[in-house]
């Protein structure tokens, strides 16, 4: 039985059982290799969901959005490794109850970013996409290509480390402890070589794209201030343009507000229409973390954001001596 | 033609650095007179924001101090800065702003001598860097 | 129709680029929107709806209004040559003769100046578009939905066909007409150039997406306003503002005043109605505090309260938002599930 048959499976036994109010998988999208959140209600419903790796959407992000739609029902989720890392996060900052909500953990080999399909093909209309193996054949009325998989990745898959959820009720599978991944250090590497002058360059031309759409905001499910600072404007802390000290800035802002917080889901630089490398400050930060403090976001269920808390011998060879 | 001076802001904790700079002033102890002190009540209220926004703002360098670990007057607050800016610096350095140009001190309100010399070290650090270009908003 | 030959192009941009600030489809690692070159090469020929759309030529991101100081406001110099834009698709043009009825000569009031918007009237109103025929729409075009098609030729000055060794230009304005008239890299097109284009135009508009009924669609809108299927709708929706912001005719902006000391600035900068901060207001209230209420807006606005004040949809069917957007929320599946709710749904009547 493949992903998406067990999963329909589980979804029909959950609300047969009354487990759930409501759940939250993905569903055949609109266009080529897309997918779109399903809100299932009924079990009845259960076959129009689908895993596969086109099913990028981070659905954790739906306990925390403004409108807070599930609060007070029993919600059952199915979630990829770093899906599951953002609801144990949510649940360590007591925006999930535990208790109300049913785990689904998704086996996942990384899912695909149909930004980078289009960018292959150049924009050319893609009917058909077919896996096989490591490579992945894109078709078109006129044309086929057949390109590497990781050409097609999500850049937080090739950076993954870890693919399954750590914290759930149901497994799909086999669920998979955390792996070696060189991609993270190398993608570091590279701007690490660079002189600071260089590094501000490379920083100025990827930031200057920004458009301030928020797209990276609102995906992500680490982001959920009730008024983001952005938002502010009384005072107003930082300026709305286009202007590359104004995107740097909320860029920086914003990883530091999810420091610690960031599950590299990769929510964030797939929403980007400007195809920024979102991803690579939040890597820099989650290293950074790591080295010093040994903690990583959303794997422990009891833990608590690394950012709230402290160790009074901590290294501090940054203070002036 | 006078020499072109940075311009520094201090962002000081009202319960130790500011009153450490006050006691170098009222000790008559000599520092650059390139800051601009900001009194806050704890470096635990000092947002990454802050400091940013300074720069934006065309400071060639921004100083935060706050009490030495265990003598914060919130008991905690400048443990959690410290963490807050033990990921800031390396942070700022990755994206190519000079890591010199932010510096954080521990300055008790005894301190009067250590506050000058922090000053006079910051100021130094970032008179050889010359004035900020990068972050600096010319719109 | 004249013909210009593929191997004069570049011949003709700088001819072009003599008298206009040239726009262009161009690709930047990647990605594509339209910057201004200055020879041939630097123009992607094949991008069909760019990822940006030009809009942000006319009506950037963000733009000084004007600056003040102690010594008064004064504005920022403008350049002088006006703008061309080469490669721009039929679905753009016209999202561009749209906007032209919010901020510039098309404005209602025709008598009454203070209406028009300088900024954008001194870009628009002396540009030269040179429209380019969609020879392969995409699976996500729908400009037929609102009278538009891939050889449809409103708006433009210049219209163009690649016909593969060759360009077709066809003068529809009589400012295209003056300029391509005496060019000497263009020679007069024969009949077998022009039979090529009605087989290309026909094989175009067969690829074309079935056209949705939209007479009535502003009223059966206003109609349903009320009815709980627009939750059902915006419940995926993140409310992010990647459409607003890749869509050619939304054009809600912010004005902020940027100061320091005694000097500062006024700048316009884009804003969507997907934000919670677009309509709250200084008491703290918002009348659109919920996704659903700001969801309908964006649906009212391009499909119902458009036709009421300017007698035509705010929406091209260039597909951009239905590219973009990052939970897939189609506005195409939208706009026909809000269409036929009367008919399927309970509230039948």
């Amino acid at each position: 039985m493949n992903v998406t048959a067990k999963l329909r499976e589980t979804i029909r036994e959950l609300f047969s059982a009354d487990k759930v109010d409501v759940f939250l998988a993905w569903e055949e999208g609109s266009l080529p290799m897309s997918s779109t959140p399903l809100f299932i209600t009924d079990g009845a419903q259960a076959d129009r969901a689908i895993f596969d790796p086109r099913c990028g959407n981070n659905l954790s992000v739906y306990f925390t959005k403004d409108s807070r739609q599930f609060r007070g029902k029993r919600v059952g989720i199915a979630v990829k490794g770093c899906d599951a890392r953002s609801l144990v996060l949510n649940i360590q900052e007591n925006q999930v109850l535990r208790d109300m909500v049913v785990i689904v953990g998704v086996p996942c080999n990384g899912v695909i970013d149909g930004k980078k399909i289009r960018r292959r093909t150049g924009g050319k209309q893609v009917t058909e996409v077919m896996e096989n193996g490591d490579s992945v054949t894109l078709k078109g009325p006129e044309f086929s290509i057949t390109l590497d998989r990781s050409e097609v990745l999500s850049s937080s898959c090739l950076r993954c480390v870890h693919p399954d959820a750590t914290e759930y009720d149901v497994f799909l599978g086999e669920a998979r402890a955390e792996v070696g991944n060189e991609n993270r250090r190398k993608a570091l590497d590279e701007v690490e070589a660079l002189s600071s002058a260089q590094r501000w360059e490379r920083t100025r031309k990827e930031y200057e794209k920004c458009i301030r759409c928020y797209a990276c905001r609102n995906v992500c499910p680490s982001c959920y201030c009730s008024e983001c600072f952005v938002d502010q404007n009384d005072p107003q802390w930082i300026g709305g343009t286009c202007d590359v000290t104004d995107t740097v800035i909320f860029h920086l802002i914003r990883n530091l507000h999810v420091a610690g917080r960031c599950v590299e889901c990769g929510a964030c630089a797939r929403a980007c229409p400007m195809d920024i490398d979102l991803l690579l400050l939040n890597l820099k930060t989650a290293e950074e973390i790591k080295k010093r403090f040994g903690d990583t976001a959303g794997i422990r269920i009891d833990g608590r954001p690394v950012m709230a808390e402290f160790r009074e011998d901590e290294k501090q060879e940054f203070i002036m001596g | 033609m006078s020499e072109w001076q940075p311009r520094i802001l201090a962002i000081l904790c009202n319960w130790c650095s500011y009153a450490g700079a006050d006691l170098a002033g009222v000790s008559r102890i000599q520092y650059p007179p390139n800051i601009r002190v900001v009194r806050v009540p704890c470096s635990g209220r000092v947002d990454p924001l802050f400091i940013l926004k300074s720069l934006q703002a065309g400071f060639d360098g921004v100083l935060v101090s706050g009490c030495h670990p265990g003598d914060c007057h919130y008991i905690s607050g400048n443990y959690v800065a410290r963490r807050r800016f033990a990921i800031l610096k390396p942070l700022l350095e990755f994206v190519g702003i000079e890591p010199d140009r932010v510096q954080f001190s521990w300055i008790s309100a005894g301190e009067g001598e250590r506050f000058a010399t922090v000053v006079t070290k910051v100021v130094e650090d970032v008179r050889k860097l010359g004035p900020s270009k990068r972050i600096v908003k010319k719109a | 129709m004249y013909r210009l030959d593929k191997g004069r192009f570049d011949e003709f941009i700088r001819l072009l680029g003599r008298e206009y600030r040239t726009y262009a489809p161009v690709r930047t690692a990647g990605r594509t929107g339209f910057a201004i070159v200055d020879s041939a090469g630097m123009i992607d020929t094949d991008v069909l709806v760019t990822d940006m759309s030009p809009k942000e030529i006319f009506f950037p991101p963000s733009e000084t209004l004007f600056r003040y100081g102690r010594n008064g406001i004064k504005t920022d110099e403008v350049p002088e040559r006006p703008i061309a834009v080469w490669g721009i698709r039929s679905c753009d043009v016209r999202s561009l003769s749209m906007l032209d009825r919010v901020f510039g000569s098309a404005v209602q009031m025709p008598e009454d100046d203070r209406f028009k918007d300088p900024y954008w009237n001194h870009r628009y109103g002396s540009s030269l578009l040179f429209g380019s025929a969609c020879i392969d729409p995409s699976p996500t075009c729908f400009c037929n939905w609102f009278g538009g098609g891939p050889f449809n030729k409103d708006g433009m000055d210049v219209f163009t066909v690649d016909a593969g060794e060759y360009y077709l230009l066809e003068p529809v304005s009589g400012k295209g007409q003056e300029f391509i008239g005496g060019l000497a890299c263009l020679a007069p097109a024969g009949e077998s150039e022009l039979d090529l284009v009605s087989a290309i135009a026909a094989e175009a508009a067969s690829r074309m997406p079935e056209e949705e009924d939209l007479k009535e669609a502003g009223r059966k809108l206003s109609d349903i306003f009320d009815e709980p299927v627009w939750s059902e709708l915006s419940a995926k929706c993140v409310n992010c503002g990647a459409c607003t912001f890749c869509c050619p005719t939304c054009h809600c902006f912010d004005i902020q005043d940027e100061s320091q000391g005694s000097e500062g600035r006024r700048v316009r900068i884009w804003d969507s109605c997907m934000f919670p901060i677009f309509t709250r207001e200084a008491s703290g209230h918002n009348p659109r505090a919920l996704s659903k209420e700001r969801v309908r807006q964006r649906i009212m606005h391009k499909y119902s309260y458009s036709l009421e004040n300017y007698g035509e949809f705010l929406c091209t069917g260039c597909g951009r938002c239905v590219l973009v957007c990052p939970v897939n929320l189609d506005i195409r599946d939208v706009l026909r599930r809000l269409l036929h709710y009367r008919a399927e749904g309970k509230c039948n009547g």
